[in-house]
């Protein structure tokens, strides 16, 4: 018995490598991971050119490392792990107050050379062109924010693209209301996720309204939903499993009904709805895609109701999806490019298309790390 | 392949583990030969033909040396000095030729097309172990091996394979014909390979981070900030080296091998001569008995020994890359030693030990700097921030990094004395020992496999040496 006892560590090694081996061999494999949002990797083929170049190998070992035994357990151990030894941010991801995952500050190093490209653009094309930039969730909501937190330049960075666009575009600053709609209680951002919430997009709404030359509505005109179980971008990157769901809310003008058409070309598809919203993506967790069906690389949103007219083009990231309802309202037509897809000449297509307006709509974070807006021309 | 991998942990090792202790004694090595093959193997096929054939010449060539070493002492030193020459030439052509070309183009009047090859990993140390069995069967310290599967089994095992220890071949020669495997030193193995692991995967990986981190602001750190930095580099090469040298001891164990320690505290020095006593200890052996002593060591006068050490430290430099902050790093070293040796030794004899400590420690991460930027103009620029005292001590971001990793950068610190093997070695025999360890086995384990499917971070710093 001793003797066992003093072997312990040895078998439950010997036991804990074999049962891995055994349940990676024995378990079912997944194509698809739902929390990563992405293709696993499947059984590499092996021929003999793989083998001999070293390429079967490689992928066989990420094809291991994709299929692990209770792959999403230990992503969360790690992430509460380090959590409980004091880093928190390990991953790029604060776990903050009230139940927010937020992700920390950006590196800003692309932010300067893509707003000289945007001013460019505006300049080139004779359009009246609006520019709104989505302040970080970590700046807004800094009261949540772990104590120990790297800094976000979001003020500097502000004062920077404010003076670069100054004299080629209007510069919508929604820092204020933003954080004063925060400080009143209402939920700029989701907690999981790391875009802004219908609150937070009609705050921008509302903002944009001189320069886009509108009326907004009036929040008690919206017949307003709440869905519960949503669980975001940074939730599913965090590994912080025990976070509590976001409820998304979707807001329709039911005055629009019957008005609105929307087409999204995407390659050769064409997708065509009469509803502004797609509640079918309500019965996935992350349900931000219910807003323009996700991303798409260009969508055209037509309202033929008597209070719309002109024509809005919006050069946007995934924060315009939830934006595009309520501005749409208002135009008779609104078409959204996206520059992660779209590859052709914007100020032609401007020109062609005659739009009376220009949007460019982007988060902080991610024009500070976009490389496609380089192409924009 | 790494042992910090999953590949290895719950695949390679629980196979090879198994069909090595169902198969008969005497098929053991030629077992062990074929799966170091395959280990070896896995990234880069091609070059197990490059082990084969340094196994097939060097086998050949010790050979030859016991056959003449008695009868016909020019025919064995031919044969010691051909074994020498191919295991550098190897050396030379897969990890110095791209280095030298770059070097020659310097002169104006040369271009020659440069090229990269990528190396073969493990090269600088397994071209180190045949050189050093062709040598001491010359020198009669080791019995020549009959058996080429068996000198296979030494030249390409696995666990030392490619980050070391460097095994001399008298240190195992006996253990590979006669080791027996037992139940007792399987446990030893495993926890020791545990030891590693938790030292590879939970401090060095995570002092990594911080130093990235701190690399990466792309702003002034702040000098404090710039200090942090490079202790945490300092915490990250010592925790990674050695943890890997005892993930190697461990499964030389599990195997029934008993490899030399490598590292003993290096950074509980008090002077440098110290230091290069406790670090990477199987190459400062290695170079003093194949190198320093055969160039005369201290026997030819005050002269010759300086020249004899600064050869050495060039090589040892050189060996650890093929760029010139390595050359620097090693002759930094070799500087700083014959001046102990020579100069200091009676000024440090007289100082209190914390002076020698801290004296120690700012020589030996300061020489991490020189090791860590191989651009010397990166070099300059970090050197230049860490002494800019009249700026800001920490940046606010620096400042931020440092402080999240503050309790992993303690733990670090009390990791790198004796104190936990002391404790250790104190209740070691105590009856209720077995839960201690086996819970520290399985944390161990847990968090290990967890930070390693998270994958965030899990570099390999030696496929350069």
């Amino acid at each position: 018995m001793k003797k066992f006892l003093k072997a312990l560590p040895a078998i439950i090694f010997s036991f804990f490598i074999a049962l891995m081996l055994i349940l990676f061999i024995a378990l079912p494999k997944a194509s698809y991971s739902e929390t990563e949002k992405r293709y696993l990797a499947q059984a590499p083929k092996f021929t003999f050119d793989s083998f001999f170049s070293g390429k079967f190998g490689e992928e066989f070992e990420t094809y291991l490392c994709d299929h692990t035994a209770f792959r999403t357990t230990w992503v969360g151990l790690n992430a509460y792990y380090n959590l409980a030894v004091g880093n928190n941010g390990a991953d790029g991801i604060y776990h903050c107050n009230n139940g927010y995952l937020i992700n920390d500050p950006c590196d800003s190093s692309k932010l300067h050379s893509n707003i000289e490209v945007i001013k460019e653009f505006a300049d080139k094309i004779s359009t009246d062109t609006t520019v709104l930039i989505a302040p970080s969730t970590g700046y807004i909501c800094s009261d949540v924010l772990p104590k120990n937190h790297r800094e976000y330049h979001d003020d500097e960075l502000f004062t920077d693209m404010e003076s670069t666009l100054s004299s080629s575009a209007h510069f919508v600053d929604v820092r204020e209301a933003f954080k004063k709609e925060y400080q009143d209680g209402k939920q700029i951002y989701y907690k999981t996720d790391h875009h802004w919430t219908s609150e937070g997009a009609y705050t921008a709404y509302k903002e944009l309204s001189k320069e886009l030359s509108y009326t907004p509505i009036d929040k008690s005109e919206y017949e307003i939903t709440s869905y519960d179980g949503f669980y975001g971008t940074t939730y599913s990157s965090s590994g912080f499993w025990y976070t509590k769901p976001d409820t998304l809310e979707v807001w329709d003008n039911k005055a629009n009904d019957g008005h609105i058409h929307i087409e999204i070309q995407d390659g050769a598809d064409t997708i065509e709805s009469d509803d502004m919203f797609f509640y079918s993506h309500l019965d996935e967790s992350d349900m931000y895609p219910v807003f323009s069906d996700g991303n798409h690389p260009y969508t055209k949103i037509t309202n033929n109701s008597k209070d719309a007219s002109g024509k809005l083009l919006i050069i946007k990231d995934s924060f315009a999806h939830s934006l595009a309802p309520f501005i749409a309202d208002h135009f008779e037509e609104t078409v959204m490019l996206d520059m992660r897809y779209y590859k052709q000449s914007v100020s032609k297509f401007v020109e062609q298309e005659n739009f009376d307006k220009v949007l460019v709509l982007y988060s902080i974070d991610n024009l500070a790390t976009d490389t496609d807006i380089a192409w924009l021309e | 392949m790494v042992f910090s991998s999953l590949l290895f942990l719950f695949l390679y090792l629980p196979v090879v583990l198994l069909i090595y202790y169902i198969t008969p004694r005497k098929f053991r090595n030629l077992l062990l030969f074929i799966v170091n093959l395959i280990f070896y193997g896995w990234g880069e096929p091609v070059y197990v033909v490059l082990m084969i054939f340094s196994t097939a010449v060097d086998y050949t060539c010790g050979y030859f040396i016991a056959k003449y070493r008695e009868t016909d002492k020019k025919k064995a030193k031919g044969f010691v000095l051909a074994s020498v020459i191919i295991n550098l030439s190897l050396l030379g052509f897969f990890k110095y030729a791209g280095f030298i070309c770059d070097t020659l183009n310097f002169l104006p009047f040369l271009n020659i097309p440069s090229f990269q090859i990528p190396l073969p990993i493990g090269i600088s140390f397994y071209t180190f172990q045949t050189m050093s069995y062709s040598i001491d069967v010359y020198r009669g310290d080791a019995p020549m091996q009959k058996n080429i599967i068996t000198f296979g089994t030494y030249v390409s095992l696995f666990p030392q394979l490619i980050a070391g220890p460097i095994v001399r071949y008298k240190d195992v020669a006996y253990q590979l014909d006669h080791r027996k495997e037992t139940l007792d030193d399987f446990t030893k193995g495993v926890k020791l390979f545990c030891v590693g692991l938790a030292k590879k995967v939970l401090i060095a990986n995570q002092m990594g981070a911080l130093w990235d981190s701190i690399l990466a602001t792309g702003q002034d750190n702040g000098w404090l900030g710039s200090w942090a930095g490079i202790i945490a580099y300092s915490f990250q090469i010592y925790f990674d080296f050695s943890g890997y040298s005892d993930m190697a001891c461990g499964l030389g164990n599990m195997f029934g091998f008993e490899f030399l320690k490598n590292f003993n505290y290096p950074y509980i020095s008090k002077s440098i001569t110290e230091f290069w006593r406790r670090w990477h200890i199987s190459l400062g052996t290695w170079f003093r008995e194949y190198v320093y002593i055969p160039l005369g060591g201290n026997r030819k006068g005050i002269k010759r020994q300086i020249i004899n050490l600064l050869i050495v430290w060039f090589l040892t430099g050189f060996w650890h890359g093929a760029s010139f902050n390595f050359i620097f790093w090693g002759l930094y070293f070799g500087i700083i030693l014959i001046l102990e040796k020579f100069v200091l030794k009676k000024v440090l004899d007289k100082l209190p030990s914390f002076v020698l400590h801290i004296y120690s420690l700012i020589i030996i991460v300061f020489g991490w700097v020189i090791f860590y930027f191989t651009d010397l103009t990166q070099m300059g620029e970090f050197i230049v921030s860490m002494f800019s005292f009249g700026g800001i001590a920490f940046s606010h971001d620096a400042l931020s990094i440092v402080i999240s990793y503050l309790p992993l950068l303690i733990v670090a610190c009390v990791a790198s004395t004796p104190l936990f093997a002391k404790l250790y070695a104190k209740v070691q025999n105590k009856k209720f020992m077995w839960i201690f360890e086996t819970l520290f086995c399985v944390g161990v384990l847990l968090l290990c496999t967890a930070s390693l499917v998270n994958q965030s971070y899990n570099p390999f710093l030696y496929f350069r040496f």
